[in-house]
């Protein structure tokens, strides 16, 4: 348990740092989404499954979504 | 020299936040026992007072019931917002959608999205779930809709004054049950006492469940509504 927990708050961090360091906005969509899984898994390890549906359907789902509807709209503002 | 400073102050902030997450984290319930204060009578007495087993549920819909409406307050405002800044016509400039494979794929999935999204809104106090994250499960459909078979499609099953209608009438429910509760039982929102049936059936604990699914239209009506706002004139030619 706590072996596993310590692996997953590791895969976080580095996923938080890869979402920030890149400068392609897609791939920082993409980690932010990994992001979201892993902070899903951490949420279930300590019995809040409330909590690990939201962040699972909001981060991983909708934001997802969001975010890429908003960048292809800058990029389609900045052909113009 | 400036960078350096920067890059000092900023590990400084960093250190700072970290100490002051941990000293937060460490005074969880999980790491201090849950014998004493508030969290110890909504677990002893939580599911005579509501008939509600998700005691997650019974916070936020009836002991709490005033901070959900506040929230969901909030999410109508956002979506306000939005559709004034972003809406620039009613009917978008639509895409053709994605290849044949992916839209046969999906017009089988997606039943059994909405029957897994119904499932969560319905189930909220029995199950872990609940209004908020059906409604998002629901408004995720749109969103397939949108991009797979393009916006007009979108247009045409759930057009925005359908989802504006569901939006009002999930908000109607809300505050229509929070007035029956001032008339019925003497409070706003209060549990409705007549309602309440065996525990653990599906229709039980009062109020909870039709509260669950007025909020549940509420949210999800509103993030396709802001799904739909800003895919507007966006996957004209991309996708």
């Amino acid at each position: 348990m706590a072996v596993l927990e310590v692996i997953l708050v590791i895969f976080l961090v580095f996923s938080a740092l890869m979402a920030v360091r890149f400068d392609e906005e897609l791939i920082s969509i993409i980690f932010l989404s990994i992001f979201s899984l892993i902070l899903t898994a951490l949420y279930l390890l300590h019995k809040a499954a409330d909590v690990a549906l939201a962040e699972a359907v909001i981060g991983a789902g909708l934001n997802t979504a969001i975010f890429m509807s908003a960048i292809s709209q800058i990029r389609h503002g900045d052909s113009d | 020299m400036n960078k350096l400073i920067k890059k000092i102050m900023s590990l400084f902030i960093l250190a700072g936040v970290t100490y002051a997450l941990y000293q937060n984290f460490s005074l969880m319930p999980e790491y201090q026992g849950l014998n004493e204060g508030l969290s110890s009578y909504i677990i002893e007495s939580g599911l005579n007072d509501t008939g509600s087993l998700n005691l997650i549920t019974a916070v936020l819909y009836d002991y709490r019931a005033f901070d959900s409406l506040g929230e969901s307050t909030v999410i109508f405002g956002a979506v306000s917002g939005i559709v004034l800044i972003l809406s620039r016509k009613m009917l978008p400039v639509s895409s053709k959608g994605l290849s044949f494979i992916v839209k046969r794929t999906l017009g089988i999935m997606t039943p059994f999205i909405a029957l897994f999204g119904l499932y969560v809104i319905t189930h909220g106090h029995l199950t872990p779930g609940g209004g908020f994250q059906g409604g998002v499960i629901l408004a995720a459909i749109s969103i397939i809709f949108s991009i797979v078979y393009g916006s007009a499609f979108d247009y045409r099953r759930y057009s925005p004054q359908t989802k504006t209608a569901l939006e009002t009438g999930g908000a109607m429910i809300f505050l229509g049950l929070g007035l029956a509760g001032i008339i019925l039982e003497g409070a706003f929102l209060h549990n409705l006492g007549f309602l309440t049936a065996e525990t653990g059936t599906l229709i039980s604990a009062g109020s909870i469940p039709y509260i669950n699914i007025g909020v549940g239209f509420k949210v999800g009506a509103g993030l396709a509504i802001i799904f739909y706002s800003m895919i507007q004139k966006t996957f004209e030619e991309d996708f």
